[in-house]
């Protein structure tokens, strides 16, 4: 779907390509290369056209059903994609290993942080998804789909120990206990 | 093998953790040593050239050394072997030579004085010592004799060969004691017979001939030690205290010799009642004829310069009164130095005291050689005065004077009374010790005062803080001036003076009050930082086998009232306690009204109750198990009456071998829980550790490989008791280590090891134990470590009570093979018990050795498994490995270790080390790493400059970016 005006070289100029003199100043809008230009222009001879002319009709743009089509396809795009991530990053995972070093520690922030992002942004997501008929359900998704991630990123971190889910994690706000007697004593000095 | 390998691999990244060492630009840096001889028994000046200044000393504690008399530091020392074996029995001062005679005349040295080196030494035959007598023939000094119960013998001073050996006649009834010479080739050995006789035996210098052999009436003698002295040219004098009268003999007269008597009465002269009289001469060079003056004390503090003259005797001059006398001399002439209280008519106790020389020949003063000494008020008696004479360039006598007193200290005076220096040779023998927080300086005792006082409204609290902070204001102003003013100064005159007035606690309470208890009954308080000794109180009446117990009543914390530090001495033979209740910081004793102490004391006990005053509570247990508590108000009395029944005592009698338990009751006695008897004819109980009342435990437990927690048994009434088999036979002796609840005297683990044998060393501290001990099979000294553990659940996390524990501990044990012999050992302590633990090993070899207790852990594994590794376990290996960087005391040894003590200093990561024995060593160790500070060498220039650069950088570079994005805008 190219836009028939950009083919046609609104190009101005105040002189003719009349060599390689150097213009004092040139607007292009084009953004094809100088000699398809040149060529162009040479078949078309000097006539100069209006900035945003096109000398080919303008096709109709009223909405089809095609389109509608096309944006209920981008919508599931936009809801499935967070799905579309779990087997990579289950190969991320994978490849990362389990030692607490820089960079699984990076791998991991990443892999929770862009869940939670997505989560944050979840109303910024609903208005993208407001034009689709299924809105609802693809909100349901693209949230499941972040959810499926942020639990993969809990599960990563918990084979990494870094969850305080044992008892040793809470050994240090462990308060010594209270003396009930008092004793002393030792060899008769 | 891979396992081996991976074993290797965290050994080593665990050791690199481990190491400990002081780089050597620490050094001295926040440690410090002091080394000490112990009390003198011999001192000599070494007076052989006019510039020597060294004071040759032998003492006590079997110790040689070399004093430098300028300063007072040790040029070089000899430590000898403790016990009869290395006590120095004479030493006899010649030129360069100093010959010593060691372990009951077993050994007999020559040591070159100037650098210490050994000249020679030979052993020789056995038999009691009696004296040594350097003996000159021709007026050269060729000889030393030593006389024995049974024979006397020659040896060259030059290599120590034997010339010859004679045996006494008649030995087994005479007791010879003295020997004379004066170089006229005869050597005379005096004995006798008490209330009968005297010998005299001539023997000839040259072959030990016995050229005469005489017996002389004498029915009055008792003993020629004291009582008798070689005066003029061979003339025996002795005195009688009985019939008061002096006897004069001529030792080398022809024919039949007799004593001559001469009653005191007829110079005029009477002795004090009940007083032995002492004769003083001397003998000013071996070769030459003994002085006709000497000196005669007829009281405490009287003595008499008399003079022999053609037989008869005639006094010179009578000192009246005179606390010291002694002779000296130089070159021809001999002076003699009286010590004399300066204020005549408060004699004994009065502090003033000067010094003057005194012709030997005629008894004149000589001018301008008074010098003036104050007595310490906190000092002991005056016990021995030794004097240095030396001709200035006018030909008068100058003279230095080294003073000893009761309490072992060692002061060297100079004219006109200026004292040199002043050695402390109480610190020897340290018995117990005990670290004392600085107080606040003024400023911080206003701010924390604002914290502690009650809140009185809004506008009140404003205005204090404000006036604080002004005050704070002020105080730093005054710290800005002080610098301004020190920096104008040149830089040796800026060195400030650690003083009792400028003490104040540092930021992190690095430096600390060493409060010392000697085994003389010497107190010290000593500056941990400096090792300057801020005061000293001498204990008099204090027996020299008592024990001592010290403890600190009351902290620096409860600004305004005083620190309060305790000592309770306990003599050996009646029983009887009494208290010394002194400040700490000051060492001013305390007038606090101290109970009365009737019957003998067993113990006493620190409770964690407190007074009004926060004084905290001490309890005395007499032998009849009744308490006495001190102090004892209302207050009180009243709190021990509503906690009687939760305060439980112990009491441990290793000669009868048992161990008893009891608790208080509402009226102040006691009544029996428990008693355990080891029975004594098998095995005797040689220690008991509880753990210290100021050990924190951060960590409740361990955890495991799989992330569990293992929980420590932190039972703080757990003691640990161990025995030693009576047997010594190496197949059947053993030692019983033992754990026993102090409260319901339940053993909560009992282990005996066989084939071993004492002296055990033990650390009892959180929930291990650490001992050492010897194995006789093996015949190598071993650790091993005890370990308790309640198991993967807590009975009750919030309560310890001693009563309500259903489950014993879990206990494990491992041993180790130690490459060394250990004196003592102790654990290091900090302020939060965060840190790691170290145990401190204080070696024989005088070495301090910082070892991870990570390397006795009973859960070491032989195999390793992942879990191990997870858990940073060491895999196990026998040997324990003594590497040198974890000498805490690099090469500053410390002779005879006999003690260590730590104590937590206000960093986490810091723990402050006094090792004590003969040496005083002080320092910091890190078992962490000082993970709270920043390093020494940390570059703050260069850290500040790349911060400062950055920051330049990035404004710069903002700059430009500005510029630029306007030009490219413009483009």
């Amino acid at each position: 779907m190219s836009s028939p005006g950009g083919q046609g070289g609104g190009a101005l100029s105040t002189r003719g390509a009349g060599g390689a003199r150097r213009m004092k100043w040139a607007l292009e809008l084009s953004l094809s290369n100088t000699r398809s230009r040149g060529d162009r222009q040479g078949g078309q001879g000097d006539t100069m056209y209006p900035i945003g002319y096109s000398d080919k009709p303008v096709p109709d743009t009223s909405v089809q059903e095609t389109d509608r089509n096309l944006v209920e396809k981008r919508c599931w795009d936009v809801a499935l994609g967070p799905l579309k991530q779990i087997p990579m990053n289950l190969f991320i995972m994978y490849m990362s290993g389990n030692t607490i070093s820089i960079f699984p520690i990076m791998m991991v922030c990443m892999m929770a942080w862009r869940p939670i992002q997505a989560l944050m942004s979840l109303s910024a997501t609903f208005k993208l998804l407001e034009s689709s008929s299924q809105q609802w359900l693809q909100g349901l998704v693209y949230l499941v789909g972040n959810l499926l991630g942020s639990a993969l990123a809990i599960y990563k971190c918990q084979s990494m120990g870094l969850l305080p889910t044992h008892s040793s994690d809470w050994l240090a706000f462990i308060e010594p206990p209270q003396r009930m007697e008092i004793m002393g004593g030792g060899m008769v000095l | 093998n891979m396992s081996a390998l991976v074993c290797r691999v965290v050994a080593f990244f665990c050791l690199l953790r481990a190491s400990a060492a002081v780089f050597e630009d620490q050094v001295g840096k926040f440690d410090w040593r002091q080394q000490f001889v112990g009390n003198v028994r011999f001192a000599a000046f070494d007076a052989h050239s006019q510039a020597s200044k060294k004071l040759l000393v032998a003492t006590e504690k079997n110790i040689f050394a070399s004093v430098n008399s300028r300063t007072g530091e040790l040029f070089w020392r000899h430590v000898d072997k403790t016990g009869q074996d290395g006590q120095i029995d004479a030493m006899l001062v010649h030129g360069q030579d100093a010959v010593l005679v060691v372990g009951n005349g077993r050994l007999l040295r020559s040591w070159e004085t100037n650098i210490g080196g050994l000249n020679w030494e030979v052993v020789m035959d056995t038999g009691s010592f009696q004296t040594a007598q350097l003996i000159g023939l021709a007026d050269i000094v060729k000889f030393v004799a030593v006389l024995k119960k049974s024979a006397i013998s020659l040896h060259y001073l030059s290599n120590g060969h034997q010339k010859w050996v004679e045996n006494l006649p008649d030995s087994d009834t005479v007791q010879y004691q003295t020997v004379y010479s004066s170089g006229n080739g005869d050597v005379f050995v005096l004995g006798l017979v008490p209330h009968s006789h005297i010998v005299v035996v001539a023997y000839n210098i040259e072959d030990g001939e016995i050229m005469k052999q005489v017996s002389v009436e004498a029915p009055w003698i008792t003993s020629l030690d004291s009582s008798c002295a070689v005066v003029g040219s061979a003339v025996l004098l002795c005195v009688d205290p009985v019939s008061s009268s002096l006897y004069t003999l001529q030792l080398n007269a022809e024919g039949r010799a007799e004593f001559v008597h001469i009653p005191l009465q007829s110079l005029d002269l009477e002795a004090e009642a009940g007083f032995h009289p002492v004769v003083i001469a001397t003998q000013p060079h071996p070769a030459r004829v003994p002085l006709k003056e000497f000196f005669l004390q007829l009281g405490p503090e009287r003595f008499i310069l008399l003079q022999l003259k053609d037989g008869a005797i005639a006094p010179l001059r009578d000192f009246n009164p005179a606390n010291l006398v002694a002779f000296a001399t130089t070159g021809e002439k001999t002076v003699a130095a009286v010590m004399s209280p300066k204020n005549e008519t408060v004699s004994y106790f009065s502090h003033a005291c000067s010094i003057n020389l005194f012709s030997a020949d005629t008894g004149r003063r000589l001018l301008d050689t008074t010098v003036t000494y104050n007595l310490d008020p906190n000092g002991g008696k005056l016990n021995r005065l030794f004097v240095l004479a030396f001709l200035k360039k006018d030909d008068s006598v100058g003279y230095r004077a080294l003073v000893q007193t009761e309490d072992f200290a060692l002061t060297f005076l100079q004219q006109p009374g200026r004292v040199v220096w002043v050695r402390e040779e109480a610190l020897a023998d340290v018995v117990t010790m005990e670290m004392v927080d600085l107080p606040l300086t003024g400023t911080q005792a206003e701010l924390e005062g604002e914290f502690g006082k009650k809140a009185d409204g809004l506008l009140a609290m404003v205005l204090k803080r404000l006036s604080s902070q002004l005050i704070l204001l002020q105080a730093w102003i005054g710290h800005l001036w002080k610098l301004f003013y020190d920096a104008r100064k040149p830089r040796s005159h800026v060195k400030n003076e650690v003083t009792i007035e400028t003490l104040a606690r540092d930021e992190f309470n690095l430096q600390k009050m060493m409060v010392m208890v000697t085994a003389s009954g010497k107190l010290f308080g000593i500056d941990s930082k400096s090792g300057t000794i801020l005061w000293k109180h001498y204990l008099q009446n204090v027996q020299p086998n008592a024990a001592f117990k010290l403890m600190v009543q009351r902290t620096t914390a409860h600004f305004p009232h005083p620190p309060q530090c305790t000592l309770l001495i306990k003599d050996k033979d009646t029983g009887l306690g009494s208290l010394h209740v002194f400040n700490p910081i000051f060492g001013k004793k305390s007038h606090i009204a101290l109970p009365t102490l009737p019957r003998p004391i067993q113990q006493s006990l620190l409770l964690p109750i407190m007074d009004q005053d926060y004084t905290k509570v001490l309890m005395l247990i007499d032998d009849q198990y009744k308490v006495t508590a001190f102090p004892s108000t209302k207050n009180v009395l009243q709190q021990l009456q509503e906690m009687a029944s939760s305060i439980f005592f112990y009491l441990v009698d290793s000669s009868q071998g048992t161990l008893s338990g009891f608790r208080l009751r509402k009226d102040l006695s006691t009544e029996l829980m428990w008693e355990v008897v080891i029975p004594a004819e098998v095995q005797k109980i040689t220690l008991v550790k509880g753990k210290r009342a100021n050990e924190h435990v951060h960590s409740q437990g361990r955890v495991m490989g799989d992330r569990s927690v293992l929980y420590k048994y932190l039972n703080p009434n757990l003691l640990a008791v161990v025995t030693e088999s009576t047997d010594t036979h190496p197949e059947r002796s053993f030692i019983g280590v033992f754990l026993i609840d102090g409260v319901t005297g339940r053993i909560i683990h009992e282990a005996v090891q066989r084939k071993a044998r004492g002296p055990v060393h033990l650390v009892h501290s959180e929930n291990w134990v650490v001992y050492e001990y010897w194995n006789t099979k093996s015949r190598r000294n071993e650790f091993s470590v005890l370990e308790q553990y309640e198991g993967t659940e807590l009975y009750n996390s919030s309560v310890f009570s001693s009563l309500d524990r259903p489950h014993p501990p879990q206990v494990l044990q491992q041993s180790y093979i130690f490459p060394s012999p250990i004196n003592t050992l102790e654990a290091t302590l900090t302020e939060k018990g965060i840190t790691s633990r170290h145990l401190l090993v204080g070696l024989p070899s005088g070495a301090i050795l910082s070892l991870p207790k990570m390397f006795l852990d009973p859960r070491r594994p032989e195999v390793v498994s992942e879990q191990s590794r997870e858990e940073n376990l060491i895999p196990y290996a026998p040997e324990m490995p003594i590497r040198t960087e974890w000498f805490i005391n690099y090469n500053q040894t410390v002779s005879r270790v006999k003690g260590i003590y730590t104590a937590p200093s206000g960093l986490e990561s810091t723990c402050l080390v006094v090792a004590y024995g003969l040496d005083i060593y002080q320092t910091r160790v890190f078992p962490s790493k000082q993970f709270d500070v920043l390093k020494d060498d940390y570059d703050y220039m260069l850290i500040s400059s790349v911060l400062l650069g950055l920051f330049f950088a990035t404004m710069i570079s903002k700059r430009l970016a500005e510029v630029k994005l306007l030009n490219r805008a413009w483009r």
